[in-house]
């Protein structure tokens, strides 16, 4: 599988927010089997989705991830019994809130691997970062970082000419 | 039923104030209330203002009018812990307003027996900036009032006034609305940044919720910080996107949020995209009934999970 590897112009930073109990675990279980995938997810451990604050998602974005993977235990594996039901409709409605303010969600996958399925974690991760790449760099968030915004616009002649005419 | 006239009735209004006089100075007397959270008027002309009661020699102070405008449920939140501190209080309430009641019950911040409600019948608010002391029309009558649902409240325990016939008026809110979702994700991101950019960060959209009643607000925090608290782009996009997402499922659409804003950033389109969101996903819509639980604090085992790989 390994035989050829290909120079991208463009490797896309992805950051997974997994729970231990399951997708942790299978993350590990794709590493000692040996399973590859790119390297391009970076891996960050909560005790379980209900854990994962939406607003985790957005500061990723806002630091440079161009792509963010949320994955944890299939419903009705919760090790808290009920942690990932209710991530599920916190999830849902933050989907529905980013796509009205505009983000591509193809960039933001959520997904169930257990401790089980080394296979599935490596193809959740390959077909994000894959996806990721083909978009291309998430811009958005990160122009934002750099504008700043001055509320005096000189949007007016009569504010142009005066602003033309400080010495 | 329409009204012809395109303006709305003035006599409603009067007719209320008169039946929140009696019932204040009724419940003020009678000790079944240690204050009457209401309207009084403003200093200018046409004005209006909360106006907290607890004499029964002052209630000729209550008022309604187009421009009662704030939503009292505030002043019960826990916020505003003083005014809750001195007993049992009565609040008069629009629907609007009531919807927010019912919405803090819900959450265990007021119980049902503390109050006493009464229910104002409301044929609509003036909107921020229009002209005062004329009777409601196209041009001054509030984006969430044109599209109201809930004009007479129920469940408060007296409900005054009568409903006159409405004039029809556009549905500004929901057409904005429409016009958002059918844009392009990318015209859509630089519509609200545009927006998004000219907030100050002055948190009167903040202040003014009824269910923004956190002691300490997720945006206020710096160690760690979640949301940049400078007023410039970033953090402002942060600022919105959290405080939708805090709001969703519990909004009662009451727009104050929008009223106050002075950079007339229109927050309340955000609100009724959530609450919309909500209701197809999971039936859930603020009302006049008491939910032991909002849509977010519960689940059921077959939500839908189309999106979850
Ligand atoms: S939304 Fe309805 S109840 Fe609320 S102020 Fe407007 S007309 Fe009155
Ligand atoms: S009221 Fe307006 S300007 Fe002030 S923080 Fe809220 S959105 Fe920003």
């Amino acid at each position: 599988m390994h035989a050829h590897k290909e120079n991208h112009a463009f490797e896309p930073k992805i950051v997974a927010f997994v729970c231990t109990w399951c997708t942790y675990a299978g993350a590990d279980l794709a590493g000692t089997a040996r399973l590859q995938y790119p390297a391009n997810t970076r891996v960050v451990k909560f005790p379980c989705t209900g854990r994962i604050d939406p607003v985790f998602i957005l500061r990723a974005f806002q630091k440079g991830a161009d792509g963010v993977l949320v994955s944890g235990c299939h419903p009705g594996d919760c090790h808290y019994m009920a942690g990932n039901f209710h991530a599920r409709r916190r999830f849902a409605a933050f989907r529905a809130l980013l796509d009205f303010i505009g983000v591509d969600l193809n960039r933001l996958q959520f997904s169930w691997v257990s401790a089980a399925e080394g296979g599935k974690w490596v193809e959740v991760a390959t077909e994000l970062t894959e996806r990721v790449r083909a978009m291309g760099p998430m811009r958005e968030f990160r122009e934002l970082e750099t504008e700043e915004q001055w509320s005096g616009a000189i949007d007016t002649p009569e504010l142009q000419a005066a602003y033309e005419a400080i010495p | 039923m329409t009204n012809t006239a395109q303006t709305i009735d003035p006599a409603l209004y009067a007719a209320v104030t008169d039946a929140i006089r009696a019932e204040a100075k009724k419940v003020l007397e009678a000790g079944a209330a240690a204050a009457v959270v209401g309207w009084q008027a403003g200093r200018r002309q046409g004005t209006a203002m909360p106006a907290i009661i607890t004499d029964p020699a002052k209630v000729a102070e209550l008022i309604f009018s187009p421009a009662c405008v704030n939503n009292l449920a505030l002043y019960l939140s826990k916020a505003k812990k003083e005014i809750r501190a001195r007993g049992r209080i009565a609040i008069v309430v629009k629907g609007c307003d009531l919807k927010a009641l019912v919405g803090l019950m819900g959450e265990n911040q007021l119980k049902r027996e503390d109050l006493h409600v009464i229910g104002v019948v409301c044929a609509g608010v003036q909107r921020a900036g229009a002209a005062k002391d004329i009777p409601l029309s196209e041009e001054t009558i509030a984006g969430k009032c044109r599209e109201c649902t809930v004009h007479t409240p129920e469940g408060a325990d007296v409900t005054v006034g009568t409903l006159p016939d409405l004039p029809h008026f556009t549905p500004v809110e929901s057409e904005e609305l429409s016009r958002l979702e059918a844009m392009t994700p990318a015209q859509r991101w630089s519509f609200w940044k545009e927006h998004f950019a000219r907030c100050i960060r002055c948190y009167a959209c903040r202040q003014v919720c009824p269910f923004c009643y956190c002691e300490q607000c997720l945006c206020d925090r710096n160690r760690p910080q979640a949301v940049e608290t400078t007023p410039r782009p970033a953090g402002n996009m942060a600022w919105h996107i959290v405080r939708a997402m805090h709001l969703a499922g519990r909004c009662a659409g009451c727009a104050e949020c929008e009223r106050v804003c002075p950079m007339d950033i229109p927050l309340n389109l955000l609100n009724r995209k959530m609450a919309k969101e909500l209701k197809e996903l999971y039936g859930h819509e603020a009302g006049f009934e008491v939910k032991e639980k909002g849509p977010l604090a519960q689940y059921r085992e077959d939500d839908d999970q189309s999106f979850i790989k």
